[in-house]
């Protein structure tokens, strides 16, 4: 068992937990932070993907105790209240879901993505993105939806 | 035009905030107090006699509150249709994967101790991989008294159809049309060829989870990434033996189906767990479990001989579809796999015609539904044999095809009679599109692939509307949205109808208790016949609405007219939308509420076409095929969300090149073999082709608004025109799927030697 201080989301959090908890484990059912999803566990999906101190991770394959000390952002801290994240805002409007499961992985990756180039090229985008399964869309919506968020657009 | 009007809108999902923001709750977000887990030891064995189990060293573990095996259990079985599968095994194991035992225990970690503490002992038996080897006659047999499986009567689709026909047969379907022998006879030329399809699995990236919970009035409520919750009810009540009223099965977000989430998979056996410890309990799937232990799509042998005459008119066709169901026949809701009949005539004017389509049992994991199920391994072996025919014949595929499909008049092979039939069209609009006459590189190739499928009109559909004191329309469904947008598509249903902006209409999933029964989502059914039961339930509002204005005006509702949210009567007083419903409330008369059922009228008389153009480009020295392009051109209805209907034409082309180029279930002495998704190839973001979509369009649709459907079309063809684009690219015939580089590079270096 460790003691672990987390800012998740910009709140700090404070657990005790095993060494071997997975950080998905911690936020889905320690945190009660369901929005991250598991899928492949195996770190294919991209389903569960979080930022790390600011950095994409899969967290089915980190360990909570690799963010002692840390910061995590999940899909639960991108809108501010009511007020949808322009990602959030476009993955609605270009229809870049279906059944959302790999959405809140799908939106994070995106938002890493944006971070660290803001006005990525199509070829970029799905370079970067082909770490993230979709099997409702084909793609083609989420790559329209984070080029609209890249601009600034939120509606088609 | 009166009022804002929805139908033909590009919508985002109604539940789009919920979905992007974490918040839609999936069944495996569901957590209760005291919730257990539950985790099932599988069989490692494809065939093998259960000998003895010993569960004492498990029950002992800490936190661990129940181990059950079947011997706990009520002797029952499962089944969408046919019930052949336990819950959990009793004497024997069918397949590797099969669940044995299961144990509650309050982490995941406790559970996952006490399954290794588990010591079953088996006597392995002899056991079959391939389903013509397990129809020899010296075969194991696996299933020793399959008449005594219980199932609904066999319903009159899919010509003469018999479960058990003979050993190791789960069910066999003869159709027959005109006279096979005498138009072989006529025949001026005859063809034959076999292909072979792999299983490829629904790749949803939610695998199935479940969570059940015993109330202390004995009230059993589930929680299921189940696509038919009204079905999976029955089922489990059945299950339980308990009648279906003490069952509730409560709505939760589904992350995809594809087909795939229509059984009740660990739902039966996770209530098991809460009756055995008197606490709630979660079932999880992991990914390997659902790759190695789900229900994906059935692999097979498809033969097929055509005769036609010398100038290329289809006189007689014969369809032989041998498939492997795996070790139980429980995934599917039908006695048959209904695509393989339906689709092995494909589009075309046949006057003889003979299809026997087969399920057979083998030791491997048990086959189910996945999109236009059946569909798209017999249309990639049709559509190909019809290239290779016209290749024989020196025609041009195009040409071939455009002399023997169907035209307005015509019976079907199926022995339909469509109206508005747009085949030729579709498949012009289509080939135009890709341009399929304009000069290629080398090493470029086109290839073309139709399929037809009408939309689905089975089952009975409900909705209720109401009309709060905002003003607001609360649309109250028993379906679940399983992602293509149903939830959106029936808003905008009630938002035309009652001229109403879509932001003020509500829609809410009810649980079986509270919605009206509805059978819920498959075979392309829930924009038609629940955006049917839906439109009822607004005309019928629309109607309350117009009798509350003429109370209020004091005259006849003949006298009242809705227009553009306003109620005019005919002496020219008004009263719009929102004074109506504060004159309503006042007077007692809200929330107002309607409901509408709809039963189909019967086989639509109308039906979808889809033909798709690929063009790839194949490298000569490694074999590897990169598609270049797509064209989808589909036959609609009224579009009613331009934006929804489109996503289902874009995954489900992705999903069909993924099959066609990637996907391959590989099993190894019936053990699944690509157990995870880094081996199991779904298309990426870097897979997918540029892609024009051509929609041809008319108002003909049997749905609301004359919608079609679209959900299960554009997933159909890509197998077969990829396949006919890499013979016309390089003269590469593969009969077998997928289209990998190695098969090509094989057989561009056995063409190099030849030569």
């Amino acid at each position: 068992m460790k003691n672990i201080q987390v800012r998740v989301n910009g709140h700090p959090v404070a657990r005790e937990i095993p060494d071997h908890r997975l950080l998905v484990d911690f936020l889905r059912y320690d945190l009660g932070l369901t929005g991250t999803k598991e899928g492949c566990s195996v770190g294919v999906c991209g389903a569960c993907t979080v930022l790390l101190n600011g950095q994409p991770v899969s967290s089915c394959l980190a360990l909570a105790v690799m963010a002692d000390g840390g910061e995590v952002t999940t899909i639960e801290g991108l809108a501010e209240g009511d007020r949808l994240h322009p990602l959030q805002q476009a993955f609605i409007d270009y229809g870049g879901f279906q059944c959302g499961v790999c959405t809140p992985g799908q939106i994070m990756a995106s938002k890493a993505l944006l971070d660290a180039n803001p006005h990525p090229t199509p070829a970029q985008i799905k370079e970067w993105m082909m770490g993230n399964l979709c099997r409702c869309t084909g793609y083609y919506k989420i790559i329209e939806a984070i080029q609209a968020a890249a601009a600034e657009k939120t509606e088609p | 035009m009166e009022g804002p009007r929805s139908i033909g809108q590009s919508a985002g999902h109604v539940e789009g905030p919920a979905k992007v923001t974490g918040r839609a709750r999936y069944s495996a977000d569901i957590t209760l107090p005291g919730m257990l887990w539950g985790r099932a030891l599988r069989s490692s064995f494809p065939h093998a006699r259960i000998v003895s189990i010993d569960l004492s060293a498990a029950r002992r573990v800490p936190g661990v509150h129940a181990v059950i095996s079947g011997a706990d259990l009520p002797e029952v079985r499962i089944g969408r249709f046919l019930r052949d599968i336990p819950v959990l095994a009793r004497d024997r194991v069918r397949f590797i994967g099969e669940k044995v035992v299961a144990v509650a225990a309050e982490t995941p970690d406790a559970a996952d101790e006490a399954l290794s503490l588990v010591d079953v002992e088996y006597e392995e038996l002899p056991a079959v991989f391939d389903p013509i080897e397990a129809m020899a006659p010296d075969a194991p047999l696996i299933h020793e008294h399959p008449e005594r499986y219980e199932h609904p009567p066999i319903p009159p689709i899919g010509g003469e159809s018999r479960y058990h026909p003979f050993a190791n047969v789960c069910s066999q379907s003869i159709y027959r049309r005109g006279d096979l022998a005498q138009g072989m006879a006529t025949a001026e030329r005859i063809f034959e060829h076999t292909f072979v399809v792999p299983p490829v699995h629904q790749g949803y990236i939610e695998p199935h989870a479940c969570a059940a919970a015993i109330g202390p009035d004995g009230k059993i409520d589930i929680w299921i990434s189940n696509k038919t919750p009204f079905i999976a009810r029955r089922q489990l009540a059945a299950a339980f033996g308990v009648p279906e009223e003490r069952v509730r099965v409560n709505p939760t977000s589904i992350g995809g189906d594809f087909g795939g989430k229509g059984s009740l998979m660990d739902s039966a056996l996770c209530y098991f767990l809460a009756r055995a410890s008197r606490r709630p309990v979660r079932m999880v799937m992991n990914y390997t479990e659902e790759l190695t232990a789900g229900n994906p799509r059935h692999s097979g042998v498809i033969s097929l001989r055509t005769g036609v005459t010398r100038d290329g008119t289809i006189i007689a066709h014969q369809a032989k579809l041998i498939f492997n169901c795996g070790a139980y026949g429980a995934f599917i809701p039908l006695h048959f796999l209904h695509g393989s009949v339906h689709s092995a005539a494909g589009p075309y004017r046949i006057p003889h015609i003979e299809i026997e389509s087969l399920r057979v049992y083998t030791n491997t994991v048990p086959r189910g539904h996945f999109r236009s199920p059946g569909a798209p391994q017999t249309t990639f072996a049709v559509e190909s044999h019809m290239d290779m025919i016209a290749g024989e014949l020196g025609m041009d595929p195009l040409e071939f095809r455009l002399r023997n499909v169907l035209v307005e008049g015509d019976e079907s092979a199926m022995g339909e009679r469509f109206h508005h039939i747009r085949c030729g069209e579709t498949l012009t609009a289509a080939a135009d599109a890709a341009k399929w006459n304009s000069p290629k590189p080398p090493n470029v190739g086109r290839g073309i692939g139709i399929y037809e499928r009408a939309p689905g009109a089975f089952g009975t559909s409900g909705a209720t509307l109401s009309l709060d004191r905002d003003g607001k329309l609360i649309l109250i469904t028993g379906a679940a949205d399983t992602g293509t947008g149903s939830f959106t598509v029936l808003a905008q249903v009630v938002a035309e109808e009652l001229q109403a902006p879509l932001a003020d209409v509500i829609v809410c999933q009810g649980d079986t208790d509270t919605a009206e029964w509805e059978e819920g989502a498959g075979g392309s059914r829930l924009t038609h016949m629940a955006g049917r039961a839906t439109l009822i339930a607004a005309s019928e509002m629309k109607r309350a609405l117009i009798e509350l204005a003429a109370r209020h005006f004091n005259c006849t509702s003949e006298q009242v007219q809705m227009r553009a949210r306003r109620f005019i009567a005919s002496d020219g007083r008004e009263l719009d939308w929102k004074s109506l419903v504060a004159w309503a409330a006042e007077h007692e008369a809200l929330p107002l509420t309607r409901s509408g059922s709809y039963v189909a009228a019967g086989h639509p008389d109308v039906t979808c076409y889809v033909a798709q153009v690929a063009e790839v480009e194949v490298d000569r020295e490694t074999g590897q095929v990169r598609v270049r392009r797509m064209v989808s051109a589909h036959d609609v209805g009224t579009v009613i969300n331009p934006l929804t209907h489109q996503g289902q034409i874009e995954g489900g082309l992705v999903q069909g090149l993924g099959q066609a180029m990637s996907e391959h279930l590989l099993l190894r002495d019936g053990a699944v073999t690509t157990a995870h998704l880094g081996d199991y190839k779904l298309p990426t973001a870097m897979d997918i082709p540029e892609l024009t979509t051509v929609l041809v369009e008319s108002q003909t649709g049997p749905g609301p608004f004359a919608g079609k459907s679209i959900g299960e079309l554009s997933n159909v063809p890509p197998p077969a025109a990829i396949a006919n684009a890499v013979f016309d690219a390089v003269g590469v015939r593969l009969t077998d799927l997928p289209i990998t580089a190695e098969k090509i590079y094989t057989a561009l270096r056995a063409m190099e030697k030849r030569n």
